[in-house]
């Protein structure tokens, strides 16, 4: 999930904050000193993440892109300017803007805006923005939802005394309010000081960006992973009570499933699934002081040394199948985790998933000795209409193509006997079930017509199809129970010329 | 779409009434040959569809879409009305199959003109169709079943499509009342009743159908609440391809459709393609490869956000009422074992089911090749955004993430932990995850201790894992192909006699092995020089052996008994005191021992002969002996180091150093004989002789010294 990092460079941040020590700090530097530790923590426990940063007045400017360089954005962090008066709307324009063009408008983000909670006056200010909500044309909407799934974080250096003595907190929670209810508003508790702004971010990041470890389980083998991104819980778009949905802590195997059979299956959002040192305190304990820091690296050979359940799976893995809704897949050698759907049956082809079992309970293996076989995918009840020769006469030419068929047979007949009441008959039950009888007399007398035609050097046999075909047609037309029946079919007459009948006189 | 929206249920109410039986005037031409024939032929007289027949095509066209798009949970049930009501099918998932439709049609038959229009009515197939949305579909019934005690949160809504001519906007507007009322009275009914739900919401769709060529009698309208419960909206159109293309239409509205067009297939890649021209020529047409397909929404939802949906080749088509947006063919295939990243998958139904184009599509698809396909974006650049694929004969257009990936440059598997070990079982652990694949089991199949699928196969992982060493150097038995038969057995749940004999003949082969004194692939990762000596391997592998089988002694008296043949035939006791201590003094001696060339472990021995009493020890003796002479085909050891220790060692200490396994394995016997019934082979033995398991012999025609030679 990458962060946008916005950051309100207006006037207002200069604001000095009161403090009772010598030094004098500004809004601006109490925000910088809270996205520092921001950045510090995501350097160490969340280091793939992406983040860029905007910085915003009335103009907005992208400073730094999505990154995973932290010195970068960290050093243009310090190097900020101060600019004019706060013009929210247009930078969350921008804001939209950056993401759609980075990632799309599918992949989920976050957005950290840090602010005094000025937010501007007359044209521009969050309060004109939200007054003239409704009065927009279409290429002028409010940016609000975004396009992409977003958490909006909103960091006020003010405490919420301060933001309800003028509507600033009302306009901050209507735009979450926009932003679908998703995120939140943190506020400084306490006076303006270096540890309230610390203790609010530390709140953010608890909320938001704690890595996500968990215990891969395969039966009695195991592995401690962190996975990234943190899969966020899903909410069930059913009407009764929706839980969202969370993925726990132990993500167990089920068994496996070959890559050509889960084939390219639609999932919620993937995940890298990193092997990690399985004592997590050690770790961080040993970023305090330096004489562990020293140690980390002989820790981290450690366990670089020691075999790990996750490396041996991604060394030996084709794909494999984890509780529920889970699976993992090897791309680009890295152990991946994607979430289906929840629900019983996230890929029609596989079945329910609590169905599967393993193979070794079934008769005899339903890969084959020699896997020249698969269960999968699995076949649906009803085949669907284009794999079973409906007849649709919607447009005329569907209807002109099944006559003609009929016709291009009845010339080639006694050859194309099977073909020609295949058709007939195809054409036939059409007919009954759309009560287009009409149909069935003007084919029947095609074929009396075609009989007339019939070339002097024709099979005799011709003749005698085309009008036995002809005179069914015409009773079929008539509606009569014994020769209008949907499952009855036209078959061919026994001749003394056809096959069948020379058979029958010998 | 929520779990019981308006979608779910659909009741199709089509007159049936003796005007229906009137003319379209739409009139197609089905004599096309006869034109090219010249003189002489009168060709046949256009015929045309009456108005019944264009609604029940129609209809039909929207269900196949609907069947296509929504195999399940998407409801219909199709009422004929004239001067009764007709039932063609219920809401049962297995009812519904334009197949079953099809046929309930064709018993109906067009409307009879000569019937008494007085008695006749499209209104009884209304009363009908909300008597029939009051009726509980099995999904509502399973849903209000798991919520029981919050039942009544289960939603009751659905949608009456009436295909019908109506008189006038008033007769339209009687329509709407009755339906309105008989919604009032059947809600009352259904309140007080278990197997009925009151209709909550309902959406009607009234559609006058006229002939071409007439004015219509009654007006459009567009949606409008007649009650809290009810709305209605009337859609006046000319029968034949208007009455088609407004179905098309609704299909699209009322189960979140939308449509894209194929565009710049290459008719080569498919074998129709002569078949195809031919029929072009014939018909007189243009080459028009395009074909369109309908599925979800959902599929679109990337171009509608990112504004792109215009510019992706979004055409109006049919008189301005649909949209399509174009993706075109991508040439390069992918293959299916490739895995994109798909955010979303979503089945289709061709617009035009049986054009050629379409049905080449259809077919390539279904034969199992998949088509990627791309979209032309605003910047003029283009990306794969698409791909078309089957799975089990069902037609999928996945949609593919076409953007930056968030996980790209991950860090390298080698540098995170674990990342240094080199030896990992690959090969095995690629084995383990064949067998322990997944398969598909009917629902509900519980095994006897009421395990469900999922259960069982977690159950198989976790026996299959109980000893299961990630690294080469951390084994030595799982390196030996000598022991596959047991390691392979011993974690099933359950061993047939014929299993355990399997056991235990790995066992024999690996004593003889020991007998012969055959290297075993011991890992010398860690260990100075050649690692531990031949003696000290095989004590290894016996312990890694006892370590794997006592993991699943637990399973069943039969796995007990495989311990039990190891625990006997063993050249070690497997006492964990007398093995640490052992280890230690090893571990001292090793180094004088490999300067000597000596083998120093021999205190160690009679430790194992304390535990046997005196007069097992003479048994061994006695059967030993008779059991070298009658071991012809046995080789000479084939170095020099176990020849010494038979010679120097064995002599004066009795039965010391590997004995033979039907020695061990008669003792076994003596000594457990009262605890299990006898074998039958030993009822008939003489001697105690080999007769044991002759028909171990008789089964691979093989000694058994040579067999362990022969699998390593």
């Amino acid at each position: 999930m990458p962060t946008v990092v916005l950051m309100d460079s207006s006037l207002s941040m200069t604001r000095p904050v009161s403090q009772e020590g010598s030094e004098e700090f500004q809004r601006k530097n109490l925000a910088v000193h809270g996205l520092t530790m921001l950045f510090e923590h995501m350097a160490t426990n969340y280091k793939l993440e992406f983040t860029s940063l905007v910085a915003f007045s009335s103009l907005w400017e992208l400073m730094v892109p999505f990154t995973r360089d932290y010195n970068t954005l960290q050093e243009a962090l310090s190097n900020l300017e101060d600019y004019d008066k706060t013009c929210l709307e247009s930078a969350l324009h921008g804001v939209s803007n950056i993401v759609q063009q980075e990632w799309g408008s599918t992949c989920p983000c976050q957005v950290v805006l840090v602010t005094d909670g000025a937010l501007g006056i007359g044209r521009g200010s969050l309060r004109h923005s939200l007054h003239t909500l409704k009065q927009r044309v279409e290429d002028k909407k409010f940016p609000l939802p975004f396009p992409f799934p977003a958490k909006m974080f909103i960091m006020c250096i003010a405490n919420v005394e301060e933001l309800q003595s003028t509507d600033a907190m009302d306009n901050l929670e209507q735009l979450i309010g926009l932003n679908g209810g998703e995120g939140q508003i943190f506020t400084m508790e306490g006076p303006l000081c270096l540890k309230s702004v610390q203790s609010m971010f530390g709140k953010l990041i608890d909320q938001a960006y704690t890595p996500f470890y968990a215990v891969l389980h395969c039966g009695n083998l195991a592995s401690d992973v962190q996975v990234f991104p943190r899969p966020e819980p899903v909410l069930v778009d059913e009407e009764v009570d929706p839980i969202p949905k969370a993925v726990q802590t132990d993500l167990e195997i089920v068994g496996f499933i070959e890559i050509a059979d889960i084939s390219s299956p639609p999932v919620l959002s993937r995940h890298l699934v990193l092997p990690i040192a399985v004592n997590k305190e050690v770790d961080e304990v040993g970023a305090g002081t330096t004489e562990d820091a020293e140690e980390e690296p002989s820790a981290n050979q450690m366990a670089g040394k020691s075999p790990n359940f996750c490396v041996l799976l991604h060394g030996s893995l084709k794909f494999v199948l984890l509780n529920q809704n889970n699976f993992y897949s090897k791309k680009k050698s890295n152990l991946m985790m994607s979430l289906f759907e929840p629900g019983p049956e996230p890929l029609p082809w596989l079945g329910k998933i609590s169905q599967l079992g393993p193979i070794s309970d079934a008769a005899e293996n339903p890969y084959g000795e020699d896997d020249s076989k698969s269960p999968f995918p699995l076949q649906p009840k009803n085949k669907r209409s284009y794999a079973q020769n409906v007849t649709v006469w919607i447009k005329a030419n569907g209807l002109q193509t099944d006559v003609q068929k009929i016709l291009r047979n009845a010339r080639k007949l006694p050859e194309k006997t099977q073909t020609f009441y295949k058709e007939l008959n195809r054409l036939r039950k059409a007919a009954l079930a759309f009560g287009f009888w009409e149909l069935l007399k003007g084919v029947a007398e095609l074929l009396e017509r075609e009989c007339t035609l019939l070339p002097d050097s024709a099979h005799p046999d011709a003749a005698f199809q085309l009008s036995h075909a002809a005179q069914q047609l015409k009773l079929a037309s008539t509606g009569d129970s014994q020769y209008s029946a949907f499952n009855h079919n036209i078959t061919p007459l026994h001749t003394d010329f056809s096959g069948g009948g020379a058979g029958d006189r010998m | 779409i929520m779990m019981f929206s308006v979608s779910h249920k659909t009741a199709f109410v089509v007159d049936h009434c003796p005007y229906m039986a009137e003319s379209s005037r739409q009139m197609v031409e089905c004599d096309m040959l006869t034109k090219s024939r010249g003189q002489g032929v009168i060709p046949l007289a256009p015929v045309s569809k009456s108005l019944w027949t264009c609604a029940v095509e129609c209809s039909m066209e929207y269900c196949r879409i609907l069947y296509d798009v929504y195999p399940t949970r998407k409801l219909v049930h199709y009422i004929v009305s004239d001067s009764e009501f007709h039932s063609l099918n219920s809401w049962r998932q297995e009812d519904q199959s334009t197949q079953e439709l099809m046929a309930a049609l064709a018993s109906v038959g067009p409307p009879n003109p000569r019937e008494d229009p007085e008695c006749c009515s499209v209104l009884h197939g209304l009363v009908a169709a909300v008597e029939s949305l009051c009726a509980i579909t099995q999904y509502q019934h399973e849903a209000r079943r798991t919520l029981m005690d919050v039942a009544d949160r289960v939603a009751n809504r659905g949608r009456i499509i009436c295909l019908t001519n109506a008189k006038s906007d008033t007769h339209v507007r009687m329509l709407e009342d009755c339906v309105s009322e008989t919604i009032q009275e059947q809600n009352k009914l259904a309140a007080g009743s278990d197997r009925l739900m009151p209709i909550q919401r309902c959406e009607l769709v009234l559609v006058h159908i006229y002939p071409q060529g007439d004015d219509t009698l009654v007006s459009d309208r567009s949606r409008k609440e007649l009650s809290s419960v009810l709305s209605s909206e009337v859609h006046s159109v000319r029968a034949g391809r208007h009455l088609a293309s407004k179905l098309n239409i609704l299909v699209q509205q009322h189960f979140d459709l939308a449509s894209t067009t194929i565009t710049n297939i290459p008719m080569k890649s498919f074998l129709c393609v002569s078949v195809t021209l031919k029929e072009e020529q014939h018909a007189n047409t243009s080459a028009n490869y395009d074909v369109e397909l309908l599925h979800h929404r959902d599929a679109h939802l990337e171009f509608i956000k990112s504004g792109d949906l215009h510019m992706a080749g979004s055409t109006s088509r049919d008189s301005g009422l649909k949209e399509t947006v174009t993706l075109k063919w991508c040439t390069p295939r992918t293959n299916n074992v490739e895995l994109h990243y798909c955010t979303g998958a979503y089945r289709i139904s061709p617009v035009d089911v049986n054009s050629r184009p379409s049905s080449c599509l259809t077919n390539f698809l279904l034969n199992g090749r998949s088509v990627l396909l791309e979209q032309p974006r605003k910047s003029g650049s283009k990306v794969i955004s698409h791909m078309l694929s089957s799975h089990g004969g069902e037609i999928f257009l996945h949609v593919l993430n076409s953007t930056r990936s968030t996980l790209e440059d991950p860090p390298s598997i080698s540098e995170g932990c674990g990342g240094r070990v080199t030896d990992y079982r690959i090969t095995d652990f690629g084995e383990f995850m064949r067998e322990n694949r997944l398969t598909p089991f009917s629902e509900g199949v519980l095994d006897a201790s009421g395990r469900t699928s999922s259960e069982r196969a977690k159950a198989q992982l976790e026996r299959h894992t109980r000893y299961w060493p990630m690294i080469i150097s951390q084994t030595t038995i799982f390196n030996m192909q000598a022991v596959v038969p047991l390691a392979n057995l011993i974690v099933k749940e359950s061993l047939s006699e014929e299993d355990v004999l399997t056991c235990q003949k790995t066992v024999f082969n690996l004593v003889d092995m020991e007998r012969k004194n055959d290297p075993l692939p011991i890992s010398t990762v860690g260990s100075r020089g050649k690692g531990p000596k031949r003696d000290e391997q095989y004590r290894i592998m016996w312990n890694e052996l006892e370590t794997l089988v006592k993991a699943h002694v637990g399973s069943s008296e039969r796995h007990q008994r495989v311990l039990e043949c190891i625990s006997a035939c063993r050249s070690k006791p497997p006492e964990e005191e007398e093995r640490k201590k052992r280890g230690r003094k090893r571990e001292d001696k090793e180094d004088k021992a490999e300067k000597n060339g000596k083998d120093a472990d021999e205190k160690a021995w009679p430790d194992s002969e304390r535990l046997k009493g005196p007069q097992e020890r003479e048994k061994e003796e006695q059967t030993e002996s008779e059991m070298i002479k009658d071991s012809p085909d046995s080789p000479e050891p084939l170095n020099k180091k176990p020849r010494l220790m038979s010679e120097e060692i064995q002599p004066p200490q009795k039965s010391k150093g590997p004995v033979s396994l039907l020695t061990m394995w008669t003792n076994r016997i003596t000594a457990t004989s009262r605890k299990h019934e006898v074998f039958a082979g030993r009822l008939n033995s003489v001697n105690n002789k080999a007769e044991l398991y002759q028909h171990l012999k008789e089964d691979n025609g093989m000694d058994l010294h040579e067999n362990g030679k022969a699998t390593r």
